[in-house]
């Protein structure tokens, strides 16, 4: 190679990684504790991680929408999500996102943690619209 | 009372030690210990594949004191899938791999002509078998392990692997893995004996890209019919472990062809080698060390990181095999206006797509706080997928020897046949990007095609990699259009009788409603008839299993699909109203997702096509 052409290639690999870098960045979610989304009062659009408190949940089967509370072990919150949850059970870990007012989480989405293909692998969860990672 | 199993493994582990440490005498001047070590090497074959066959018994008499067993099956499981829960876990898994590992090196050692290259090469590899088996002998990955008791039932295998293409998947995938050891065995063997190993790898590299791509394709449509969101690719982190390595062997695959006939390429290859096997362990380390599930639990396996220390070892090997054998070394040669410059920008595109897939892998493994959403990939791999169609159209249209005339007039008919579809595609549907990609699908594929005489049918080489090539096209097609386009009507639901809109285009009608029970599971099936534009497109019947198994995973919901070369309709069955007068259905509109199935299996025939004249001639 010459110095030419090392120069042409490295700079499409620099441009790349600032491409990349920046669509890192702007696609990033973080996720929070029920404790941080309970302290703000308000928060759109948040991944909330937690479990599930037994005996918490009322189901509605006619519109398919289920409430039930979600704990870090410190706080809990109310969480309401309308669609199908294959495999719910109280008392597992899962993540909610979606969006929390007046003491309210109105879940989009809801991924349950559950065994999978690999014992190890227990990232396989089941979510909202039947959606399951593997 | 220590398993037969487990002494199969143990005596794996001896004959493996015995045929790497007899090579390394024979190498530095010991005569006549070769044979010996070559009996090894089949000696460590036949074991694992003993233990294998074995664990595999175990499975069929359900022997359920058998931990692995009970985790992964019970009474019920049927026959076929009674076998495929053989490797449904981490533990069989790793034995079916190592015991491919094993068939790949007796194959060279029946085969490979015996020099120095060979010799060495064949120590790596048996210190890989040693390094697996080892991993298997720890109370993590040992599949032989029995309990203080007999359980009279069996935990049950996943409701999810219990599909044909789950029981496949796997084997397929790690042939691919097994395989992609040899390249990086014989490139630092080859290096450091300053040999070529290109040619020598050749086969080993294409087969085994073979088996990866179908194997990946095995496991994106097994989620596109399995899980019920409508879509086969999620680049979630294990779908992206098979991906990192995939593209490097591409990479290499092309790279190798310029070192063939060039001499050129030389450092590239044999870094995209070491990279490609260290992407092979990662995906082991990924799959395997718990470390994905580190959100709620961290380290379940700390086994797990020895996958770390061996990509760490056989990096450190290779940089300094490499360091010493400077002088054999080459450059990077090549003129812009060569195919050589076009094979390198695609080898560039796919390294630059692996840093992009393994940044967003990584990162969220070793930061717990954060996850990165699907357009991280999408915005990028979306142009990138482009560039290297254009690129795979052009690449085929010029000739080793640059004939710039005839590129010239080619070049101006296929891009204005590209332009004229692309047009009218767009004037047709409206849909910008797959325009886009029609266009671009006929500008590369003409290329592609003229560039192609009859009598290349017999060269085998080339014409499978023309397969492989509108394979490609294909796939881009058919991704483009159905990650862009997908339609998506989620809780959908309906009485029975109810005939409804979804859009203006499309009714479904829910007809009918019943259950019923087998030994395995209750099933709920659900009849549903679905209409475009007022005509009758078929009757569909998703339904939801109620496996009779303790865990907690036990309800599965089915997915019934009406495929069509430009659509597909995608009903997901997604639970019952409370007095079963009723349910609920996830449904999909999914443009062209064929072409992404069509393309792929063409892909896999041309890499068939492309390996026959080399097993041919063996014979």
């Amino acid at each position: 190679m010459d110095e030419k052409q090392r120069f042409i290639l490295g700079a499409a690999v620099i441009v790349f990684v600032i491409f990349m870098a920046f669509s890192f960045k702007s696609n990033i979610s973080p996720y929070v504790t029920v404790t941080h989304v309970v302290e703000s009062g308000q928060l759109d659009n948040v991944q909330v991680n937690g479990t599930i408190v037994p005996g918490s949940t009322k189901h509605y089967p006619d519109n398919n929408t289920r409430f039930f509370d979600l704990t870090d072990g410190k706080n809990k919150m109310r969480v309401k999500f309308t669609g199908v949850l294959t495999n719910y059970q109280e008392g597992i870990p899962a993540v909610v996102i979606g969006d929390y007012s007046n003491g309210l989480f109105i879940a989009d989405k809801v991924l349950l943690k559950c065994p999978s293909k690999y014992e190890s692998l227990e990232e396989n969860y089941s979510s909202s619209g039947l959606e399951a990672k593997v | 009372m220590i398993d037969p199993g487990e002494i199969l493994i143990w005596i794996s582990l001896f004959l493996s030690i015995v045929s790497s440490v007899l090579l390394v005498l024979n190498l530095t001047g010991r005569k006549n210990l070769d044979t010996v070590a070559e009996l090894a090497i089949y000696g460590y074959t036949l074991a694992l594949t003993i233990s294998f066959f074995l664990l595999l018994r175990y499975f069929v008499i359900r022997d359920f004191n058998v931990e692995y067993v009970f985790e992964y099956s019970d009474s019920n499981l049927s026959p076929i899938y009674t076998i495929s829960a053989v490797w449904a876990g981490r533990e069989g898994s790793l034995l079916m791999w190592a015991m491919f590992m094993g068939l790949f090196n007796s194959v060279i050692v029946a085969t490979a002509k015996r020099d120095s290259v060979t010799k060495l090469s064949l120590v790596i590899l048996s210190l890989l078998i040693l390094f697996f088996s080892a991993i298997m002998l720890t109370e993590y990955s040992n599949p032989f392990i029995r309990m203080d008791f007999t359980p009279i039932e069996g935990y049950g295998l996943n409701p999810l692997l219990r599909t044909p293409e789950m029981a496949i998947h796997p084997p397929t995938i790690f042939v691919g893995y097994a395989g992609l050891a040899i390249p990086f065995a014989f490139a630092v063997a080859g290096l450091i004996y300053r040999e070529e190993w290109v040619k020598r790898a050749r086969k080993y590299l294409i087969f085994s890209w073979m088996f990866l791509s179908f194997g990946i394709l095995l496991g994106a449509w097994w989620a596109y019919k399995t899980l019920g969101w409508g879509g086969y690719w999620a680049w979630d982190p294990v779908e992206n472990a098979s991906l990192l390595p995939w593209f490097t062997a591409s990479a290499l695959i092309h790279g190798a062809i310029v070192e063939e006939r060039r001499k050129s390429f030389k450092n590239l290859n044999y870094f995209m080698a070491l990279i490609t096997f260290d992407l092979i362990i990662l995906a082991a380390f990924i799959t395997r060390s718990g470390i994905i599930s580190s959100v709620h639990a961290f380290g379940e396996n700390p086994i797990g990181y020895a996958y770390l220390g061996l990509i760490a070892a056989s990096t450190i090997f290779a940089l300094l095999a490499w360091i010493l054998r400077m002088d054999h070394a080459g450059e990077i040669e090549f003129k812009w206006k060569s195919r050589e410059a076009l094979i390198l920008i695609n080898i560039l595109i796919l390294s630059l797509s692996t840093l992009l897939v393994l940044a967003g892998t990584i990162t969220p493994m070793f930061n717990e706080e954060i996850t990165l959403n699907r357009e991280y990939y999408d915005s990028i791999e979306i142009p990138m997928g482009t560039a290297l169609v254009v690129l795979l159209g052009l690449c085929a249209a010029l000739n080793w020897v640059a004939d710039s005339e005839r590129f010239k007039k080619n070049g101006v008919v296929a891009l204005v046949a590209g332009l004229a579809v692309g047009i009218a595609v767009f004037g047709l549907t409206r849909l910008g990007v797959a325009s886009l990609g029609a266009g671009i699908f006929v500008f590369a594929l003409l290329l592609q095609s003229m560039g192609l005489k009859l009598k290349d049918l017999s060269n085998r080489r080339k014409f499978g990699g023309y397969l492989v090539h509108i394979g490609i096209i294909l796939v881009f097609i058919g991704t483009m259009g159905s990650w862009i386009y997908d339609t998506t009507y989620t809780n959908v639901g309906l009485k029975v009788g109810d005939r409804i809109n979804l859009d203006p285009t499309h009714e479904v009608e829910f007809t009918d409603l019943r259950a019923f029970e087998d030994p395995e599971k209750y099933t709920i099936i659900a009849t549903i008839n679905l209409y475009e534009n007022g005509e009758y497109q078929g009757t569909l019947q998703p339904k939801e299993y109620w496996y009779k198994l303790d865990r907690q995973d036990r309800v599965v919901h089915s997915v019934e699909i009406i495929s069509q070369l430009d659509r597909d309709l995608y009903v997901a069955m997604g639970g019952t109203t409370g007095h079963f007068e009723g349910a609920f259905f996830e449904i999909h509109i999914v443009p062209l997702v064929s072409y992404v199935w069509i393309g792929s299996i063409l892909m896999i025939i041309g890499g068939i096509y492309a390996l026959i004249p080399r097993i041919r001639s063996k014979n």
